[in-house]
């Protein structure tokens, strides 16, 4: 119980940090006043409008980047599992590219384009690993994962190697990915797409706890695995890429949180699905606010600081548990 | 205001003038008369010099004057091609010291081809690039006055008076993730000569990532948008908090004379100046 605490603790804590600090000179209590609607126009703007949206979506995002890991590891049962292995963060980064160098006009051009690019990947991979009519190959999956990856990876460089230099640079932050497109909007968008599938998944932990031991196995055991991979796969994708359309491409988020949560948690996926969106949640938003304020007012892309801030925590956490 | 005009009146001479006639006296290194030029403003230098007929090869980007358009491009001017630059058989390549130049600029003068690396990335810097440029091709006369007629303009523009209190100008290189101009460019000074001041104009760097929220805590007075319509960003509800886009402050200048610094800045400046007096305060 008190596990669920600690986590609920720190969920709060990253929540509360994101609209509390900022680049902008509103802090603590002046930052909750705002959020109240107490202050002068500007800064209950700030707070009401850019930092509350942005800390709620960047824990969204991290919390369903660790839930798709999660899950992701359990399917392929490949610990190097992550969400954007399967062919994903190449589909959203081409669709964004091409957005971006075409010059698509409108104010979600390149969110939706991203979307879209992921959608796209997804379905070509789901389609090079279902064999034989209804069967889902996780192997397949994982390869044609990579090489769809590559193979859009490629695409993004020729379009990068032919697009003026100004542009070049602009596709290349936003690959890098970050919150700064975050707002009521796009939380609400968000939101809508993540709700179902992370209720999917969640419902799926008890089958998923027996898939990670094998497919024979989970099937011996009374899982009903080709519906269950399919469900969880799709779930997972459509998930992804909602936080790719808001957020662009954060690594790191899905691979290590999940791991951290087994090492200290253990595997059973209806405690590990929530520890790890807490977690994910948390870590995200944290490392949002950091990025906003370490050197303020410039902004680092916020992967740099998921990857500074949890690269040494998880490595401590590896040698713990190797021991 | 006085000395201005006429200062413009001779660097209109100057260019007229230097487009005529070539030195009869040839500098002291062999004369280039095969030039490839790789930055559309020393493309642009080289023509204000009246060079121009000396220019074999230009890049993708080098889109003025007009008559550039006419030369071959040899695509790319950072990271160039050493083999298309070589094909234009040039005797001199001038091209902007990128770290990713030189690399293609050693295998150039391997092939026994003169390059000349010019950095103009300030108002500066034009004038001493000019002169330089019309040493090696031989039109050191001409460029030596087209240079002091702009940096005549240039100290006039300088010295007239500045509002006791400029607006604030957001200049925007990209919105998402938002890039801002910073101290560091050109483009700040041609706001503050303009009669304005660049939001960011602390940062020392030529550009900056920030966040939306750093902008509003700025709360610039208008927006400078490169483009001619309003871009769709201002539509973005996060966009929606910077008082200026939301109250739709915002000053148009289109065109390359404010994209790179060449002679015509101070054009750039002109109507810089003219857009920010029309913007209610």
């Amino acid at each position: 119980m008190s596990r669920w605490v600690i986590l609920g603790v720190l969920a709060l804590a990253a929540l509360a940090v994101g609209v509390m600090v900022g680049p902008a000179d509103v802090a603590g209590g002046a930052a909750l006043q705002a959020l109240l609607g107490r202050g002068d126009d500007i800064t209950v703007g700030i707070v009401r409008q850019l930092r509350a949206p942005r800390a709620l979506l960047a824990f969204g995002v991290g919390g369903s980047l660790a839930v798709t890991g999660a899950v992701l590891q359990a399917l392929v049962r490949n610990p190097l599992a992550d969400p954007y292995l399967l062919g994903l963060s190449g589909g959203a980064g081409l669709g964004a590219v091409l957005a971006i160098a075409l010059g698509l006009g409108g104010a979600w051009a390149v969110p939706a384009a991203a979307a879209i690019g992921a959608v796209v990947a997804v379905a070509l991979v789901y389609r090079l690993a279902v064999v034989a009519g209804a069967v889902l190959d996780t192997r397949v999956l994982l390869l044609g994962g990579v090489v769809v990856g590559a193979f859009c990876a490629a695409l993004v460089g020729a379009v990068l190697a032919l697009s003026p230099a100004d542009q070049l640079r602009n596709a290349l932050l936003w690959l890098l990915g970050g919150f700064d497109g975050a707002s009521w909007p796009a939380l609400g968008v968000f939101a809508a797409y993540a709700a179902i599938p992370l209720a999917v998944l969640y419902r799926a932990s008890r089958p998923l706890d027996l898939l990670s031991l094998g497919e024979e196995p989970a099937r011996f055991l009374g899982a009903d695995v080709e519906p269950l991979k399919r469900t969880v796969y799709l779930a997972a994708s459509v998930l992804t890429a909602a936080a790719v359309a808001v957020s662009g491409i954060i690594g790191f988020v899905g691979l290590v949180v999940p791991h951290a949560i087994r090492m200290l948690w253990g595997h059973s996926h209806r405690s590990l699905l929530p520890a790890a969106f807490l977690l994910g949640g948390a870590l995200l938003a944290g490392a949002d606010a950091v990025a906003r304020v370490a050197f303020a007012p410039l902004s680092l892309p916020v992967g740099v600081v998921t990857a500074v801030v949890g690269v040494p925590v998880f490595a401590l956490l590896l040698r713990k548990w190797a021991s | 205001m006085r000395s201005s005009a006429s200062a413009r009146a001779a660097l209109i001479v100057a260019v007229l003038a230097g487009a005529c006639t070539a030195d009869p006296r040839p500098a002291d290194p062999p004369v280039a008369r095969r030039v490839v030029s790789l930055a559309p403003s020393l493309t642009e230098l080289l023509f204000a010099i009246g060079a121009g007929e000396r220019v074999v090869g230009r890049t993708r980007w080098c889109d003025y004057p007009p008559a550039a358009l006419d030369i071959p491009s040899v695509g790319e001017g950072i990271g160039f091609d050493p083999e298309a630059v070589a094909g234009r058989g040039p005797d001199l390549v001038a091209l902007y010291p990128a770290a990713s130049n030189r690399t293609a600029a050693t295998r150039l003068a391997a092939m026994g081809i003169r390059t000349v690396e010019l950095r103009t990335d300030s108002l500066d810097q034009l004038a001493p690039a000019a002169r330089t440029l019309g040493r090696l091709t031989g039109y050191a006369r001409a460029a030596d006055s087209v240079a002091r007629a702009f940096e005549a303009l240039l100290d006039s523009a300088r010295a007239a008076p500045r509002p006791a209190a400029p607006p604030s100008v957001l200049v925007l290189a990209w919105d998402n993730p938002p890039i801002v101009i910073g101290g560091g460019s050109f483009q700040s000074e041609l706001v503050a000569l303009a009669g304005g001041a660049n939001a960011f104009g602390d940062l020392p760097q030529p550009s900056a990532p920030v966040s939306v929220e750093a902008i509003a805590a700025r709360d610039p007075d208008v927006v400078l948008v490169s483009d001619s319509t309003v871009p769709d960003w201002t539509r973005r509800p996060e966009w929606r908090v910077v008082r200026a886009v939301r109250e739709r402050r915002f000053v148009f200048i289109h065109g390359s004379d404010f994209a790179r610094p060449t002679f015509r800045a101070l054009d750039a400046v002109r109507r810089l100046r003219a857009a920010l007096e029309a913007v209610p305060r």
